[in-house]
């Protein structure tokens, strides 16, 4: 899966401990829930890395057989306008055209090449029940795994693994509240096995906590809750866990902020979580539809044209790909599916979280 | 008619759900979601019946949300609170003028508001002026855009190239006499045509084409600018009158008090006239700000005697305090105990009553619309070599055309709606106005033009909704342009914003 930037790089003999540490920790945590992270049955995990993933184990001739997109922001206006002649161009005709284009998308065909990402392995789960011709299979070899994300940017450079999104849209997150996104799994008798626990999300309002490198997060840190503000973030659903691996049931929408310097969130829709728990961390993937205009007005926002440049990614076509490969949600009127399938790839660190009946 | 949900276990409360409040449905307990979803079914009928019977009160629930005389942010009219400031020695015909937003600021001798226009780099290169260097801000007709905020290149021609605009008629230097003499931090700078500038701090100074009358400040804010915004003009004032360990910083709602590490300080009504009775408990989450033994009284400033036996800090007689729990700067969380409140040397006049106050999700506070609807800011500057702004209707409306509706006026009314007015209504405030515009255009609208649009304007712009926010306190149009709405684009009136330092967005 994808290398984060935050806690991972450079550790590879820390993450090497750390995996057999947790191994040993959750060996001896079979029958409770281990101490001293429990409390009345609840354990607590915030979110420290997060990014859309993107399956790249079949190599990039295999999924991107065109080669990756190559025509961004950049490369699309200097296509279209040649400074290298006599004709001078306006603002109004160039960039305020591309602008325009970009915060007001269309479906009409363009002439830029887009290239969707093949393959038949994806992240991700079975949102829609079903097993249809177009879903994947996870890399475990589970049928139904619906991620059209993958088609329409897998092939993008910005999006895929060592591409600018995941690195920024980490290093943005650890350093802004905001995005302090947290769950909260309770009613735990046994972290390995539990066949009835509750799932819920919230909002945190306080600063990760880090060892001394600052690139590493250290279980046993405290979050308040944003009750006030982060209400529309709190939502709960039922799960269970199996041999250490938490599903839950699908919340009908969850919100995950998603903010780099301003304001950001995505709503996912049929949200649903599949984790690898140990009592320090939770890894693993949520999945669930996102609203394609919502996706582009978040891309947007968060990341303008200049920073849309770095990888080649361009909303207007990208717009175009989501709109085409959305597989839910038809719009009443029109028929046209709204939102398309995708997963994150994320990890959490253990923390307590503090409820406002307990600060 | 009214629903009590109480629950009978932790934890969480909807009631500031506006669905809940207008349904006149009060939460009563701490109630998790999914005790809220069986509260709510159990209570089906009834719960169905207040809808029904509120579905009228959907609309007004706006008017239950704070309206801005009620807020802790402004000051009324009739108030007399002015920032103190320093007195400096002033060359003849420069003066203070009070203002409304930025306190007191230098203006020449026919109360023009003075600016510079301090050197900035942007993505592609810098520009503005150094300080004790000549003036940038040249009559070289402006014809194409100098290509440094990419990604786009330079060279492409301005909407007013045929126009012969150039930096100095959009903000003229101010010029000094030849027998002008510098005093104080008044210093005079040499102009390409050998005429004498007026500096302040080693930057050439400049009046606003903007500005029509004293007190004006339409050319630019001290409120702090994120970079990529362009190169902006700063006001330029005296030093507020305030002892070491304080800092004034301007904010969307006035001149916020701070302490030198720009944490909020507060003041209680639980206070007497220069007597503290903050005490045992209080103390646990408030501190008062300490006075050195040194100081002395001075104007707005006391040094009173806390009872602890420190000397504390007292502004207009009131005891100061820092809050134990801010755990950022610029807070307006203390404000959220009854009785505490921030301190401003001076606030901003309320704004229009039709205005309200929401919570955002974002986390804080923006102004809205009677609706509740999130209020957006226009922001835009050229890309020329002089940055001219673009955010006002006399300039160019390509730039805002292009992102509110691709180059389409009605898609723009549409996308980000103006806030309408009634033509002949008043404000308090000399921040806003009521401004006939022509929608089709953006421009200001000819007198008895047939179309015209009379709609509220802050700071002599527009003000605007955005169509995709669906509930008070969204603000899904927060960013929305190039460079995060700094640059060219939108960005939400807030009021309070509780994670970043962009608290106060420009």
């Amino acid at each position: 899966m994808t290398h984060f930037w935050a806690g991972t790089t450079g550790s590879g003999v820390r993450s090497l401990a750390l995996f057999f540490t947790t191994l040993a920790v959750a060996g001896a945590a079979t029958a409770e829930l281990p101490k001293p992270y429990q409390k009345d049955g609840r354990i607590g995990y915030v979110l420290t890395d997060k990014a859309w993933v993107i399956y790249e184990g079949d190599g990039l001739e295999a999924q991107c057989p065109q080669g990756l997109n190559a025509s961004g922001v950049r490369q699309q206006f200097a296509e279209l306008f040649p400074m290298d002649g006599d004709q001078e161009w306006t603002v109004k005709e160039t960039r305020l055209m591309r602008e325009g284009r970009m915060w007001h998308p269309e479906t009409s065909e363009e002439s830029f090449p887009y290239h969707d990402a093949q393959g038949e392995i994806a992240y991700g789960l079975n949102l829609d029940g079903k097993v249809d011709a177009d879903d994947f299979m996870n890399p475990d070899g589970v049928a139904g795994v619906d991620n059209q994300l993958q088609r329409a940017i897998g092939c993008t450079p910005g999006w895929r693994s060592d591409g600018q999104f995941v690195h920024f849209e980490s290093l943005f997150a650890i350093g802004h509240s905001y995005n302090r996104w947290m769950i909260e799994i309770s009613g735990v008798d046994d972290l390995v096995n539990d066949d009835d626990v509750t799932v819920t999300t919230y909002r945190g309002l306080d600063d990760l906590f880090t060892d001394a490198t600052g690139d590493g997060f250290i279980a046993g840190g405290t979050q308040r809750v944003d009750a006030r503000w982060g209400e529309n973030f709190i939502e709960e659903t039922k799960g269970k866990i199996v041999d250490g691996v938490l599903t839950t049931e699908p919340i009908k929408k969850a919100r995950v902020p998603w903010a780099m310097r301003f304001v950001g969130y995505y709503d996912v829709l049929d949200f649903q979580l599949k984790l690898n728990l140990t009592a320090e961390t939770a890894e693993g993937i949520f999945a669930g539809y996102v609203n394609a205009e919502q996706w582009t007005n978040r891309l947007n926002r968060n990341w303008g044209s200049h920073h849309q440049s770095y990888g080649t990614v361009s909303a207007a076509s990208e717009y175009r790909a989501m709109r085409r490969l959305a597989d839910a949600y038809p719009d009443p009127e029109t028929g046209e599916n709204t939102a398309i399938s995708g997963a994150a790839e994320i990890k959490l660190t253990q923390v307590y979280i503090l409820h406002p009946d307990e600060e | 008619m009214s629903l009590v949900l109480e629950c009978s276990t932790r934890r969480f409360k909807k009631s500031k759900s506006p669905a809940f409040r207008a349904a006149g449905i009060t939460l009563l307990g701490l109630c998790s979601p999914l005790n809220l979803r069986k509260l709510v079914r159990m209570n089906l009928t009834n719960f169905l019946t207040v809808v029904v019977t509120s579905a009228s009160m959907l609309s007004a629930a706006s008017a239950e949300s704070e309206v801005p005389s009620d807020s802790k942010y402004w000051q009324s009219a009739a108030s007399t609170e002015q920032e103190a400031y320093l007195e400096e020695k002033l060359p003849p015909g420069i003066q203070v003028v009070a203002t409304a937003l930025d306190g007191p600021v230098y203006a020449d001798a026919q109360g023009r508001t003075l600016y510079k226009w301090p050197v900035s780099a942007l993505r592609n290169g810098s520009l503005g002026d150094r300080a004790f260097g000549p003036s940038n801000c040249t009559e070289e007709v402006l014809r194409t855009e100098v290509g440094f905020m990419s990604p786009y290149p330079a060279g492409l021609l301005l909407p007013y190239a045929d126009e012969s605009v150039s930096c100095v008629q959009a903000w003229p230097p101010v010029l000094a006499s030849a027998d002008a003499v510098e005093v104080g931090k008044w210093s005079l700078a040499e102009r390409a045509d050998g005429t004498k500038q007026w500096a302040y701090d080693g930057f050439p100074l400049y009046a606003s084409n903007l500005d029509k009358k004293p007190g004006d400040v339409l050319g630019g804010t001290k409120i702090s600018s994120g970079g990529d915004g362009g190169v902006v003009r700063v006001p330029v004032g005296p030093l507020p009158d305030i002892p070491p360990g304080f800092k004034v910083l301007t904010s969307s709602t006035g001149r916020l008090l701070v302490n030198d590490e720009e944490y909020s300080i507060y003041t209680w009504d639980g206070d007497e006239a220069n007597t503290s009775n903050c005490v045992q408990e209080c103390l646990h989450s408030w501190t008062p700000v300490r006075a050195p033994q040194i100081a002395a009284d001075n104007g707005d400033w006391a040094i009173i005697k806390h009872p602890s036996g420190i000397n504390q800090w007292a502004f207009r007689t009131k005891p100061l305090y820092t809050h134990n729990y801010d755990t950022r700067s610029r807070s307006f969380a203390g404000s959220d105990v009854q009785g505490w409140h921030n301190v401003y040397t001076q606030r901003a006049v309320t704004p229009p009553a039709e205005f309200t106050v929401q919570d955002a999700d974002f986390g804080g506070q923006v102004l809205a619309d009677s609706r509740g609807k999130t209020v957006y800011l226009y922001n835009c500057r050229d890309d020329s070599v002089a940055q001219l702004a673009c955010d006002h209707p006399d300039a160019a409306q390509d730039y805002r055309l292009a992102i509110c509706g691709n180059g389409d006026p009605e898609v723009c009314r549409e996308t980000f709606p103006y806030i309408v007015a009634d033509a002949d209504a008043q404000s308090d405030s000399s921040l806003w106005s009521v401004m006939a515009i022509n929608p089709n255009t953006g421009r200001r609208a000819e007198a008895g033009e047939e179309g015209t649009l009379h709609v509220w304007a802050y700071r002599q712009r527009p003000v605007y909704t955005y169509a995709g926010d669906q509930e008070p306190g969204d603000t899904d149009a927060d960013a929305f342009g190039e460079f995060y709405g700094t640059r060219n684009g939108y960005k939400a009136f807030v009021l309070r914003d509780i994670y970043s330092n962009y608290a106060f967005r420009r």
